[in-house]
Order: C-alpha cells, then structure tokens, then sequence
C-alpha cells in the first residue's frame, strides 16, 4: 500500500500447536513500516504465542515469516534483534539491586566501553524525551520508570520493529499518554510498532490498522479509528456483550469492615509496608482500592486475610469484632474471606484436586473436618455446588486446580469463597489473565454477594474494572492510602494523579469535597 | 531424528508406580553389565543379591530383621519430605534413640518388670526427638538448612556413641572391650515366632506403616504436610502454619528414627556397641523415595532394600562379592529412581516436529 514497498513484516499461515491447544492457527496479517498496528484479543486468544514466534523465543510449527519482503526464519530472540526486531515485555526482566545503567548494559548482545554506551543511552532518552536518571537503582523506580528502562533498551539497537506486548496494564493514565508520545514519534520516524492490547479505547487513539485474534485465529483486520470499541470487543469476544446488572442507588447498611490507622513494616527488602491506612466498607458496597503494581496491594490482602498479622486489635475491625490479632483460620471462621492475586500456588494448590482444593478454606465453615479427619464426601458435594453454580467448566471434582483455564480456576476459586457466605469478601485482580465470558461471570457474583448484604473489597490495577464494579474507589500508592471517593462522578485525571503519587494536590482535596455526600470519612 | 522431552498436562499415575520398578530392573541390569566390565561375576552378583533372598525361605526371617528398622525410619522421613523438610540426619537420631535405650537398661540393671521395655521406647522416641529438636529450632528461629545441621549433628551422634562405649558406659566384665553391659531379657524384645529371629519390632513397623498411611491420606493433619510441601502460600492462605508443620514432621521423623534405633539395641544388638551405626539411617532415604513417600509403598520398598542386604551377605559368602558394592546397588536405584521421574512429568517423543505434521493435518482439516 506505501508506494510499493515491500511491508516490513509479514506472517502467513503460521501454526503453532501445544499439547492439547492450537494456540495459532493460521494466522496471517502484515505490518507496514512505521505503521502502528495492533494486535487484539482476549487473553488466551494465542496474541502472546505469536509474538513470541516473531521474536524468535519459540518456533512456528508451519507457515511462512517474510521481513522487507524476504523469508526468513528468527532462530532466536538473538536474530530476531540483528533482523532489527525489539521486544518490551509485558513482564520487566530488570535486577533490582542494579541500576538503569548496569541492567542495560547486561542486556546487551555486543560489549560496548561503559562511556560510549552511557552517551548512548543518554541520545535515545533525549530524542525520545524519556527521562530517567541511568545511575539510580531500580528499586527505587516506579513500574513506568522500569518500562521505560526496557523501552530504552529496545531503543538502543535501532529498531525497525518494535514490539509492545501490553505495556499499559501497569500504567496510570499519565504514562500511558507519555508513552503513546514516544510511540508515535518512533512510527513517524519509519520504525513498526506492533502494539498488543485488549484495551480498545488506547488502540482507537493509537493505531493505524488492527488484527483481531480469537481462539488463535485471525478473524479481521480493520481500521480501528472506522470501528466503534463496541464493534471491535464483539469481534474479540465473538459474541454479544453481555452487560452485568449493577442495581441503582443501593442502599448501604452498617459498617462490616473498618480498618483504622493500619500501619505495617515492609516484609523483604523488596516489600512494601503499609502506612496509617484507613477505610470503612458497609453492608452492600463494593470498595475499590485502585494502584499501580506493587505499591502494598499484595501487603494490604495478606493483613485483611491473617497471612500476615502484625499491628494492634482494634486496627482491622470485622463487624465490631476486632480481628487484627488473629490469623487467618479464626478470621475466616468469623466471616472474613479472601482471594489473592495469584491463583496457581497461593489460592489453589495447582497439583491438588478442586475436592482437595475446597478443603483448604472452607473446611471449617462448611464442615468438611470431624475430629482431625476430613470428609472427602462433604468437600466432594460442596465442591460439585461450586462448579455447578459457576458454571465451572472442568470433568469434575477429580481434576486438578493446574488442569482448569485461568477464567474456570478464578470462578471456582470465587465460588469456593462467595458459597461460605462470607460477611466481608476482599478479592486481589478478580479478573487478571481471565476471559471476558469469565470476566463477566465473576463481576455478576461479586455484585451480588453484595446485593445480599455482604461487604467487599476489590483490588486493582484495572481502572476500568473498578469504575464499573466500585461503589467506593480509594488509590493506593507507596503504601498509603487516598481518601475514598464515590465512583459516581469521580474525576479519572484526579484518580491518574494519585495512582502517580501526587499526595496534597490542592485539586485532589477539591474533588473529594465536591460530592461530600458521597465520601465515606475514614474512621476515627 | 532425536530424542524430545514432552511436558504432560498432567502427572502420569502409571509412571508414579512404573518407575520405582523400572529402577530396579535397571539397576539390575546396568550394575551386572558394570560389575562384569571390572572383572566380578555381575549378573551372579545380581541373582545372588535380588533373588537368592527371596527363593530361599530361610532368608525371610533376616528380610524381616532388616526391614524393620528401614521402614519404621523411612515412614518418619516421608512426612517430613511430604513438607519438603529435608531430614537426613536420621541416623544420628537412631543412634540416639540406641543411647538413651541403653541409658534405661543401664538405669534398671538390678530391676526387672514388664514396664523396663516400654520405657525404654518412650527414651528412644524422646532420644530421636531431642536430637532433630536442634535442627527444628535452627530452622524456624534462623531460618538454618535443615540438610546441613541434620547431617551434621549424626557426626555428633556417633563421636558420643564412641565416648560413652569407651569411657563411662563400659562394661567392667567386657576385658576391655568398647562395649556396655548385656541386656537383660526384661530389657529386650521377645520373640514373636518361635524359632525364628523376628522380633516385635517386625509387627510394630507394619502398625507404624499401616497407621501413618491412615493419618496421611485421611487427616488434616496429613492434608497440611502434603499442602505445606506443594504451595506454601496456598498452605498460609488456608492457616496452615509453616513453622509448626517443620517442627511435627522433624520431631516425628526423629521420634520414629529414635525408636528404631532402641528396636534395634533391644533387638538385634542386645548391648551397645560403636558398630551400632549401620546406615539404616541414611539407606532409609532410597526407602522412602523407592515407596514414593507412602507408607504403603514404603513397606515394600523396606523389603527390596532388605533383600539387597541379605542377598550381599549371601554373594559375599557363595561368590566372594565384595560387601560394600551393595551400596552401589542400592544408590543406583536411588539414582534411577530420581533420574526416572522426568518421565512422570514429561512423555518422551521421537523426532524433531514430531507435532508439527499433527497440527497442520489438524489445522487443514
């Protein structure tokens, strides 16, 4: 299309065949120079497996990759970098205790003198007006600081395409506009960007052209700027949205959940401790706790589940019964129950059966324990309640937590808590790695647990999410928590600006007292 | 054309069970092929120490006599490594479990009574325990590698076994040789069948197993080792404490271990002697991973390694096989055992793209 010359990228037929999976199935598209060209799809719709065939970490088992017009073959992420290929990962792979400097320089293929690599690296962050100072160490970073380590990384071999697989989860809505700055200067500059997402308003301000995967197949390729996002998610999905039905003007009961001044030293040298945090959650709410990774939302669960027990009683109050003292058995006899983050290892045991799986915390409330003997028929039958009213898809009891998707693995593991009737639900990224179909499923049953009186909290990095799920929304960062504001009308700049750490910002105070009606004063 | 290794979706049961067999018929073969290659009778070896024991009936009193301390220690460790506690200082702890045996027969030597023998169980049992309570405290309090200070402390064991035989402990009426005082009959195990050598300990280890497999399979108890060992965050996030699951399944194992060691001086031995040491300790680590970690399993596997011994001792005596080489037998069924189990994760497939045809057979269908 661009005067004839040959694209710069292009797939056709590529198969790539796990066991058990067709991860790709034929797949073909084509990136033009300096286009910006997206790559869409639900998670598990094989957009990953792709790119990591282009960059050359795995090998396609047939089909044909032509770079400037000429076939080749990227042996290894090595050749796909001499071809001119760069990778940012949706994961960083930066050490810690080193600096931006030093984790650069190890990533490079050719050794280059110290001095003549620093100026280096100093040209590509100012062409790109990325600013990063190269002798601080990484710790000390923020997530989009640490990105932009990678990007500069990428940067420094002149890229004739450059790959982003997912960069804006982490990002708060400030970074994200900064990075879609650099992104375009480098398309007008000539370089491809292969842009992965499912996030359909950034494709819209930022792409050129979109290929739509689902169950590893191409199923169109369309100007994303002509779509609507509706259009575009339904072709993701492939099939009708559905909507979750959230009731209006609920009514909020008494207080189940205060917490008050909650402090707690960091866990690690990499943890991060919790400062003065404080919150109220009623009867029927969904409070929100928004932030960008690892500012203290992993901390935050471990201390309202009693993994973690630190502080005085009375700092984690559960429907007037002061809890913080107690760990996380007693806390769940008394209604408290949770669901981390990370499902395979922390809220299921992957080589366990469900069965095994329901023993781990519901075997007190439902009674799967007599005398220091378990009732594999009690575990079995409320395990079989669970799959049935989550519409878990599995063989049965019998199959082990590692053999379910991550979308049935997080439905049973909700299922397994929400069955409990629990008085106060605190769930870590409810949705994280899960399809839409699921997505929805599990939003429908945190709405309502709560219709039914229960308080819950959500933790997110997904904006998106807890605005449509959230009565309430409160921003953690570093640690410490902002004032919690109303979902209804509340300011999505404002809320950038904390997840970013702007504390005291005159406006923030501003916004907070505009709806006072609808803030809940942290208690006393 | 090469050899590839293929992640399964999920464990193989039928390789669970196939590979301790597979090692044991490889150790079989490959040690008669080695042991012929440097110049012995190796597949004489092979008959004399995996068959002979068995066809001869005559042999099965000793497969009992030295099972028997192999399974009781092998049960106790296979809690332990079920938590992924790694205790392989059990043969420190027997040999404490031996001493404080023999510290009551030496308390009691006037003094007769049904009780002397129960009682010397109970200071095994607390020998065994008291000497993994060190490495147990190291580990929670300091967070010290229970490998290391386990083994070390059997170092320990054996220099004040040596102490205690050569100086204090020693019988006067021995004529100077290191050991203490015979013990009474009150002070050792009876016989079960009549003329045979079979002890009560024989029976007490079948209990141990059968009622070890029971708490394992059925309890909570047995739930919260097996969750502590495959994901310690899921075993925190049920309320499972990590540090009280170390403590029980060392202080079991040392307990179990310790008793062993007063099974086989009120057995066996019969007084206490610096050979007491005979690596029943150590060699039950092949046992609990050949019965992979199930006391069931480990029954039989207590008796496959007990035949090795006997079966040694029989080829040292019909073919003049020298005794140590058993331990080579015995680690190269450990070794293929360990090196075996890639197989219960993975399939091996034969070929380069062996699915690359499947998958665009598939994709065109």
């Amino acid at each position: 299309m661009s005067d004839g010359a040959p694209n710069r990228l292009e797939l056709s037929g590529i198969v790539k065949r796990f066991p058990g999976v067709l991860a790709n199935d034929r797949v073909s598209f084509a990136v033009r120079p300096g286009q910006i060209h997206a790559l869409l799809g639900e998670n598990g719709a094989g957009k990953s497996t792709l790119v990591k065939m282009i960059y050359g970490i795995m090998q396609p088992d047939a089909g044909e990759m032509r770079w400037d017009g000429e076939p080749v073959t990227v042996s290894n992420p090595k050749a796909a970098r001499r071809l001119g290929i760069g990778m940012v990962f949706q994961h960083f792979s930066l050490f810690e205790a080193l600096t931006v400097f030093e984790n650069i320089a190890l990533g490079m293929d050719a050794s280059i003198p110290a001095r003549d690599l620093e100026s280096r690296i100093r040209d590509v962050m100012k062409t790109y007006g990325l600013t990063l100072d190269p002798h601080r160490q990484v710790t000390t970073l923020s997530v989009g600081e640490r990105q932009r380590i990678e990007i500069v990384r990428a940067l420094l071999l002149n890229p004739r395409l450059l790959i982003m697989d997912e960069p804006t989860s982490v990002l708060t809505p400030q970074e994200v506009e900064q990075l879609f700055v650099v992104l375009r200067q480098l398309a007008a500059e000539g370089c491809s960007i292969l842009y992965i997402s499912h996030k359909l308003h950034e494709i819209k301000a930022l792409c050129d052209e979109a290929t739509i995967l689902r169950g590893g197949r191409v199923v169109d390729t369309c100007d994303p700027k002509a779509e609507t996002s509706r259009s575009m998610a339904e072709k993701m999905i492939g099939a009708g949205l559905k909507v979750i039905s959230k009731p209006a003007g609920r009514e909020k009961g008494r207080e189940r959940l205060v917490v008050q001044h909650l402090s707690i030293p960091a866990i690690g040298p990499f943890g991060v401790s919790l400062k003065d945090i404080s919150f109220a959650v009623h009867a029927g709410e969904v409070f929100g706790i928004a932030g960008v990774a690892g500012n203290g939302q992993n901390a935050l669960l471990l201390a309202l589940s009693g993994e973690e027990v630190a502080g005085e009683s009375d700092m984690i109050v559960l429907d007037d019964m002061p809890i913080a003292r107690l760990k996380a058995r007693a806390r769940r006899l008394k209604g408290m129950a949770s669901v981390p983050e990370e499902r395979n290892g922390h809220a299921a045991v992957p080589d366990f059966t469900l069965a095994d799986n329901s023993v781990l915390t519901a075997r007190d409330r439902i009674g799967m324990v007599i005398s220091g003997l378990i009732r594999p028929r009690m575990a079995t039958s409320y395990t079989g309640r669970v799959i049935d009213t989550f519409a878990v898809k599995t063989t049965g009891t019998k199959s082990t937590a590692g053999s379910l998707s991550g979308g049935n693995l997080q439905k049973y593991i909700m299922g397994r808590e929400i069955l409990q009737n629990p008085g106060v639900l605190v769930v870590s990224q409810p949705t994280w790695g899960v399809d839409a179909g699921a997505a929805a499923a599990i939003h429908q049953a945190i709405i309502d647990l709560a219709e039914a009186g229960s308080a819950i909290v959500v933790i997110s990095q997904d904006l998106d999410e807890l605005l449509s799920l959230c009565d309430t929304l409160a921003v953690i960062n570093e640690g410490r928590l902002s004032r919690p504001m109303a979902v209804k009308g509340a300011d999505i700049e404002e809320i950038g600006l904390l997840m970013g750490g702007i504390h005291g910002d005159p406006k923030a105070t501003e916004t907070v007292h505009v709806h006072p009606e609808n803030v809940h004063a942290p208690a006393p | 054309m090469r050899l590839r290794l293929e992640k399964r979706p999920s464990p193989s049961q039928f390789m669970l069970f196939a590979t301790p067999l597979m090692a044991v018929a490889l150790t079989m073969v490959i040690g008669g092929f080695v042991f012929t290659l440097i110049g012995f009778d190796g597949f004489g070896a092979v008959r004399e120490i995996f068959f002979t024991p068995l066809m001869n009936p005559l042999k099965w009193q000793d497969l009992a006599v030295k099972a028997t301390p192999l399974v009781i220690i092998a049960v106790g460790l296979s809690i332990g490594y079920r938590a992924n506690v790694w205790n392989i200082g059990a043969e420190g702890q027997y040999v404490l479990g031996g001493l404080s045996a023999t510290g009551i027969v030496l308390l009691t030597q006037d003094m007769s009574g049904p009780w002397i023998l129960p009682l010397m169980a109970v200071a095994g049992i607390a020998g065994g325990m008291a000497w993994v309570a060190v490495p147990a405290w190291l580990r929670t309090r300091y967070k010290v590698n229970e490998i290391l200070t386990t083994l070390m402390l059997t170092y320990v064991s054996v220099n004040l076994l040596n102490y205690l035989v050569f100086g204090p402990w020693k019988s006067p009426r021995a004529f100077g040789q290191p050991q203490t005082i015979a013990f009474s009959a009150d002070q050792s195990l009876p016989y079960i069948i009549p003329g045979t050598i079979v002890q009560l300990g024989a029976p007490i280890a079948v209990i141990i197993a059968l009622v070890a497999w029971f708490v394992m399979s059925r309890s909570l108890f047995g739930y919260q080792v097996r969750t502590v060992g495959a994901a310690p965050y899921a075993a925190r996030h049920g309320g499972f404490s990590a540090n009280q699951t170390i403590w029980v399944s060392l202080l079991v194992g040392g307990g179990l271990a310790g008793l062993a060691g007063m099974l086989e001086a009120a057995g066996p031995f019969g007084r206490m002697v610096p050979q007491f040491p005979t690596g029943y300790g150590f060699t039950a680590i092949i046992v609990a991973f050949l019965g992979r970690l199930n006391p069931i399993g480990i029954l039989i596997a207590g008796i496959v390694l007990a035949i090795t011994f006997v079966g040694g001792e029989v080829a040292q005596t019909t073919i003049a096989f020298p005794y140590p080489a058993v331990g080579i037998f015995q680690s190269m069924m450990l070794f293929f055992l360990l090196a075996g189990d890639v197989l219960v994760r993975y399939r091996v497939r034969i070929g380069n793209r062996a699915s690359a045809g499947d998958s665009t057979s598939e994709a065109s269908a």
